[in-house]
């Protein structure tokens, strides 16, 4: 029986050949975007997983509002992983790590190279990242000061072949460690990637500089609530003194003040896709995108349905026939109901085939857009396709039911006796599900649109500075740092080295926030605190408001001079600011004293997501990032020029350089990576769904030959035949994008939230997707119109 | 085999209300084979999907083998329908997507026969009707004769003791026509019940009794003398 079904199944699809493509490709291509979605969430929900007791590590932070400057960061003092681990019965161990921002020169005998990402760890690093290690023993390598773990990579640039284990390591020119470990990258994604750990377990006990990252690792079976509020009880009494000698004032006065300040747990597995702030240790994921994305498929795999539901009923005319036949020679209901489902069930497994193929396909893309790196034949992959196996078979009895039980209720006696070729039934929810179809296509068009509108607002928006031709190269050696200022004038010999300078930060780095205090006053201002050089403001380009820039001649080396930004000025009220004095509270509480000399212009140096904060920059000579600003023409031969003159300077070092632009505009790569996938999965939804109309127009003329035969012998031109044949498509489309506006504006909404810079709610987007559908379906439906228009009456007429 | 009394259908759409059958009663023998006769619209097709079972009659008794099924639900009267009638339509109604071969075996498959028996039994019919040679073909490739036999080899294949057919001529020229009325009169002979509906008087005349139907009532029956029943 069911040998006879499949057999009508696909001799069926083989006599309905653009029916079954539009069926079978639709889903297929719903099926790769579902495929895709699931691989990809399946991908950002796997951060962590591989720790043991993922579930009990916590990475501590700091939530504070400081004179109405929110700050929200995982970051921590260098005492609290210690305090966790004796004071607390319920901690099973903890770590403090610090990264070190730049690359770092390593040397092992003549061996040189650059290391990406270091951080300096406590010895329990590994007890709770549970890395594996090939050599050495977890727990105790990081016990010495002069230890240092290695991944496999590392100490393959390193050593070569050789067992790096008990090698020595030169870190920067400066002192030397022992390879106490050599550990495999870990098996999953994490929020951080270390490519080498040094030992630092030495305790600076302020509690009130953050400076580190701490990770605790609870016993099992203790009660996260409990610990936590012990937590912030424990530490509120140690930062007390701290704040006492620091701001002058106790904890209960600094909290009376309006100010707020609260030692935060958020769980390690949550971090890629739910933490979004500042000082991260590396850009995290996004948990809207997953969000989107699961819509996406959701939205996809729904036009792809509807079309088979469409296209099924609209042509259950010429199944007719065959369910009468069935009928009359003792097919009951709930046979024909079945033989119907196994058809599309059929086609859906056809199309789950053809979806594995195209997955395998767009996974480069994917993967190359979302800068991941999935693949399809990895650990999940039986997970893969037992869910791709659930989606396609609900998929088939869902989409299949509607006609299924439509068809199967067909009176046998009408339809065999050829009064029922055409059915009336069911004209009402294929309307229906026209609109759903538009609704979420339109959807997606407006909020393609809106997205790209935001991602050209962060491109034109006026950032503040101009990162063009500006190169910016880490100095390695005290040396150098020394006397840099004196070296300038090397570089500019040069006429296309337009200007040097230096800065401790740069756009796309998250700088310092220290405390700062106006003589006179006894508010502590927290700002955002840069270091920079000369000509900074030229190099950068960033403009001057009030005062005056540094300027060598006119300062004296015993004078702090200090230029703030407008939002310092305006967030702090400070009046008149040029030419008075403002301190910088160090730990112990002693202030230093600097002259304001300006106000600059804002400029922005995180990403869009977050507002511009109150900055402070000084000058001086202590400064590790040179930056130079270059002409447009013959800029490698500059380079080139800047390179030979800096290794003579610095020999020890090979010459490293990044160009500022970029490392602003990696900020917002990642919208603009979402962007891209969004826009060809809406290409791709719109595909469907023109593949669903197109299907649907041609059995509706299909339906109407009868009609537009007897029209046109009446005298009925082409045109009227079209606008009769258009008209019914047009009017559910108009329908659809009633009920796609409200949600688009609504999902807009809450998408454009996530940037502190945001464009306004544009109306152009709204009418312009309008506008595209209609034009998508006049152009599918008028193709089958015409056909139909100019179709020769008699042969029609005949055909009745 | 067959006893209708008073039967009733009424066709009711939102404005008109029609009378297909009016108190219509009549019997039908084991073997005999009764030609229904009647202008468009005298109510012939009703009256053979009421027979058939494909509808119910408004009111009114009908009794099929000594068993009343005028308002028996789909489920039963489809078990009735399967074991007992076999349906010949004017326009043949052959399932496009299949072979001749395999629309025959459909009412075996719906009967649950088992695979080999199905084979041996499809082509043994095909042999006796002479269409073996086109087994593995599609209806379109056959001419309408053809169909026509395949459609009657289809009613045949599980043996049914009632053969209803509607207009089996209807759709063929007379030498194919007189084919298959030749087909029906060796089945008649060979012991099945055959009911037909036809509009022509020369296929009326190889049955062995005509119906003629008026709005809906009988307005006479008439023994044929040509052909005899058989016994």
């Amino acid at each position: 029986m069911i040998k006879n079904y499949i057999k009508v199944a696909f001799r069926s699809l083989n006599k309905n050949k653009i029916y079954a493509i539009i069926n079978i490709l639709g889903l297929a291509l719903g099926l790769t975007v579902t495929i895709l979605v699931f691989l990809f969430v399946k991908d950002e929900t796997s951060y962590e997983k591989h720790w043991s007791g993922y579930e009990r590590i916590y990475r501590t932070g700091i939530k504070a509002d400081l004179m109405g400057q929110k700050m929200n960061a995982p970051v921590s003092p260098s005492p609290m992983a210690n305090a966790f681990r004796t004071e607390f019965t319920d901690v099973e161990t903890a770590t403090r790590i610090r990264t070190v921002n730049q690359e770092i020169m390593v040397s092992h005998e003549e061996t040189k190279v650059y290391i990406q990402k270091g951080v300096y760890a406590d010895s329990t690093f590994f007890k709770v990242f549970d890395y594996e290690f090939v050599h050495g023993d977890a727990m105790t390598a990081l016990n010495e000061d002069n230890a240092i773990v290695l991944t496999e990579e590392s100490a393959n640039k390193l050593f070569g072949d050789k067992n790096a284990l008990g090698g020595v390591v030169r870190y920067d020119d400066r002192r030397d460690y022992i390879v106490k470990g050599i550990v495999k990258e870990p098996k999953g994604h994490a929020h951080f990637q270390f490519d080498m750990f040094m030992a630092n377990n030495n305790i600076r006990n302020v509690w009130m500089s953050n400076n580190n990252y701490t990770y605790v690792k609870l016993k099992e079976g203790a009660d996260f609530n409990s610990f936590q509020a012990e937590m912030r009880r424990n530490f509120m009494k140690k930062i007390e003194p701290d704040v006492e000698r620091f701001m002058k004032i106790t904890v209960e006065e600094f909290l009376a003040q309006g100010n707020a300040f609260e030692y935060q747990l958020m769980p390690v597995k949550d971090i890629h896709l739910h933490s979004k702030q500042d000082w991260e240790i590396a850009q995290n994921g996004n948990i809207m995108y997953i969000y989107v994305f699961m819509g996406i498929a959701i939205l996809v795999i729904l036009i792809a349905g509807i079309n088979f539901m469409n296209l099924s009923t609209a042509r259950s005319g010429k199944r007719a026939k065959e369910v009468g036949v069935r009928k009359v020679t003792g097919a009951s209901r709930k046979m024909l109901i079945v033989q119907f489902l196994t058809e599309s069930v059929i086609q859906s497994f056809i199309a789950l085939f053809l979806a594995f193929i195209l997955v395998e396909l767009f996974l480069p893309g994917f993967n190359n857009i979302m800068e991941t790196n999935i693949s399809l034949f990895n650990d999940h992959l039986g997970t893969t396709i037992v869910f791709a196996l659930i989606v396609t078979i609900i998929y088939g009895l869902f989409a299949g039911s509607y006609p299924a039980f439509f068809l199967s209720a067909f009176q046998p006696i009408a339809v065999l006796k050829g009064d029922l070729t055409k059915t009336k039934g069911g004209t009402l929810l294929r309307k229906g599900l026209v609109i759903t179809q538009f609704t979420a296509s339109t959807i997606l068009i407006i909020g393609m649109i809106i997205i790209f509108n935001q991602i050209s607002y962060m491109h034109n928006k006026d950032i503040g500075f101009s990162g063009e031709q500006v190169i910016v190269v880490p100095l390695q050696t005290d040396a150098m740092t020394q006397n840099f200022r004196n070296y300038k004038d090397i570089f500019l010999k040069n006429p296309k080295v337009e200007s040097v300078t230096r800065a401790s930060y740069y756009p796309g780095d998250t700088p310092n926030q220290n405390q700062f205090v106006m003589e006179g006053s006894e508010e502590q201002l927290p700002l955002w605190n840069m270091e920079v050089d000369y000509d900074y403001f030229k190099t950068m380009g960033i403009e001057l408001v009030e005062g005056r820039k540094f300027e060598r001649e006119k300062e004296s080396d015993s004078i702090v001079y200090c230029i703030l930004n407008e939002t310092a000025v305006k967030s702090f009220n400070i009046e008149n600011a040029v030419g008075k004095r403002i301190g910088d509270i160090n730990p112990n509480g002693d202030v230093r004293y600097g002259t304001i000399i300006g106000i600059v212009k804002d400029f922005h140096i995180e990403g869009f997501n977050q507002p511009i904060r109150p900055m402070i920059l000084s000058i001086n000579n202590n400064v590790w990032f040179a930056s130079f600003k270059i002409s447009s023409d013959d800029m490698n031969a500059t380079i080139s020029y800047i390179e030979e003159e800096w290794n003579k300077l610095e020999p020890s070092h090979p010459f490293r350089y990044t160009f500022l632009d970029q490392k602003f505009g990696a900020l917002i790569k990642q919208q603009e990576n979402f962007g891209t996938m969004f826009l060809f999965l809406t290409i791709l939804a719109i595909i469907i769904s023109a593949m669903g109309l197109y299907g649907l127009a041609s059995y509706t003329a299909a339906q109407k030959t009868k009609e537009i035969g007897i029209r046109k012998v009446l005298g009925a031109s082409v045109p009227r035949i079209m606008t009769m044949l258009t008209k019914d498509f047009i009017k559910l489309v108009l329908v659809a994008n009633i009920f796609a506006w409200p949600i688009t504006y609504l999902l807009a909404k809450n998408w454009l939230s996530n940037f502190s810079y945001q464009i306004d709610m544009p109306v152009l987007p709204y009418i312009f997707a309008t506008l595209l559908a209609l034009l998508i379906a006049l152009i599918t439906v008028s193709f089958q119109a015409y056909q139909a228009a100019v179709s020769d009456p008699v042969s029609a007429l005949k055909y009745e | 085999m067959i006893k209708l009394n008073e039967l009733t259908k009424v066709y009711r759409t939102d404005e008109i209300e029609s009378t297909a059958l009016n108190a219509v009663s009549f019997e039908i023998s084991k073997g005999e084979f009764v030609s229904v006769m009647g202008p468009s619209g005298c109510g012939k097709s009703t009256l053979l999907n009421i027979l058939g079972m494909l509808d119910k009659p408004e009111s009114g008794s009908y009794q099929f083998l000594g068993e009343e099924v005028a308002h028996l639900n789909e489920k039963k009267r489809s078990e009735i329908r399967k074991k007992n009638i076999g349906f010949i339509f004017q326009n043949f109604n052959l399932i496009d997507e299949l072979t001749v071969f395999e629309n025959i075996e459909i009412p075996l498959l719906y009967n649950n026969v088992p695979a080999s028996e199905r084979k041996q039994r499809v082509n043994e019919l095909l042999e006796k009707i002479g269409i073996a040679h086109r087994a593995s073909h599609f209806p379109q490739q056959l001419s309408g004769g053809q169909q026509q036999r395949v459609a009657v080899a289809r009613a045949l294949i599980t043996k049914p003791p009632l053969i209803l057919a509607d207009e089996p001529t209807g759709n063929l020229d007379s030498s194919h026509g007189n084919e298959v009325m030749e087909l029906m009169c060796e089945l008649n002979e060979a012991g099945t019940t055959i009911v037909m509906v036809t509009h022509s008087s020369h296929d009326a005349s190889y049955s062995g009794r005509i119906i003629n139907l008026l709005d809906g009532q009988v307005v006479s029956e008439k023994k044929n003398k040509l052909v005899q029943p058989a016994i």
